[in-house]
């Protein structure tokens, strides 16, 4: 009996640690399209003139902004996503890691509690 | 290299039990319908882009110059107004920020977004493509072994 409740804390942890596995997956996900389009405007400011006119949408209105401060902001964005993907890729191993041990545990315990029953 | 990696595939399926296989087909299932979904969206985004260079072309041409438009505040109350500028429009580049372009340098912004997704439509394409082939693969020697299954138990209620 204290192996049946053994075992029902660690799927419960096991399942904690797949829940909190996908939610990093998605907000690595969501960083990366982020990327992807903080990239593609990196390249368009990239190939525009010095005296190009560049708008940055604040709330409903477009305010002019300075070619050199919206290609510094963009820098800034993408130095700032690289650096969150970094760390959930970080979380996301650690977690993998963590999961793991406890799939081990549980298939001890599984393995103990059939040989305990066969025994029986 | 395809057929040999597609061979190796075959035998390994071939080992997996039925419940195994079933999983198998949910994965590819869900796979490639993701991936179709996916294509649809790029398509869409593609026709979006389209549109642009045509309402360049026909909205924003000398021809139009002074031509009253009337301007949508809701979609329902509309104010008369005429174009600013038949040389210059403002291009959504992404995340926010807006350039002000001439129109050909629009046109070509467009034409090269327009080129870079058919690209990716056509990688999109052969991915779904394989994909789905491996799912038909999956099905056919899931339906065998479910034949082979069935068999094996009439055989043995008869004896």
């Amino acid at each position: 009996m204290a192996q049946q409740k053994q075992l029902q804390a660690l799927s419960d942890e096991y399942q904690g640690f797949q829940t909190e596995m996908s939610s990093l997956v998605t907000a690595r996900q969501k960083l990366e399209s982020q990327q992807q389009e903080n990239k593609s405007v990196q390249k368009e400011f990239s190939t525009l003139a010095d005296d190009a006119n560049i708008y940055k949408l604040v709330g409903p209105v477009l305010l002019k902004q300075d070619t050199t401060e919206a290609k510094s902001t963009v820098d800034g964005r993408l130095e700032y996503i690289g650096g969150e993907i970094k760390r959930i890729e970080v979380s996301i191993k650690e977690i993998q890691e963590k999961s793991e041990g406890k799939r081990t545990e549980i298939m001890q315990i599984q393995g103990a509690m059939q040989q305990s029953g066969t025994t029986a | 290299m395809a057929a040999a990696g597609e061979k190796g595939q075959q035998i390994d399926l071939n080992q997996l039990s039925v419940q195994q296989l079933t999983q198998v087909k949910k994965q590819f299932d869900d796979e490639v319908q993701h991936l179709s979904n996916s294509y649809q969206n790029l398509r869409v985004a593609q026709g979006k882009f389209r549109d642009c260079v045509t309402s360049i072309r026909d909205g924003v041409a000398d021809s139009v110059k002074d031509k009253p438009l009337l301007v949508p505040l809701t979609s329902s109350l509309y104010v008369p107004g005429t174009l600013a500028s038949t040389s210059h429009v403002l291009v959504d580049v992404g995340t926010g920020f807006f350039v002000e372009k001439s129109t050909s340098d629009a046109t070509k912004f467009y034409q090269e977004k327009i080129q870079e997704l058919e690209k990716n439509i056509k990688d999109l394409e052969n991915v779904v493509n394989g994909k789905a082939n491996n799912l038909r693969v999956v099905e056919e020697i899931l339906r065998q072994k479910m034949l082979a299954q069935q068999q094996g138990q009439v055989e043995g209620q008869a004896g």
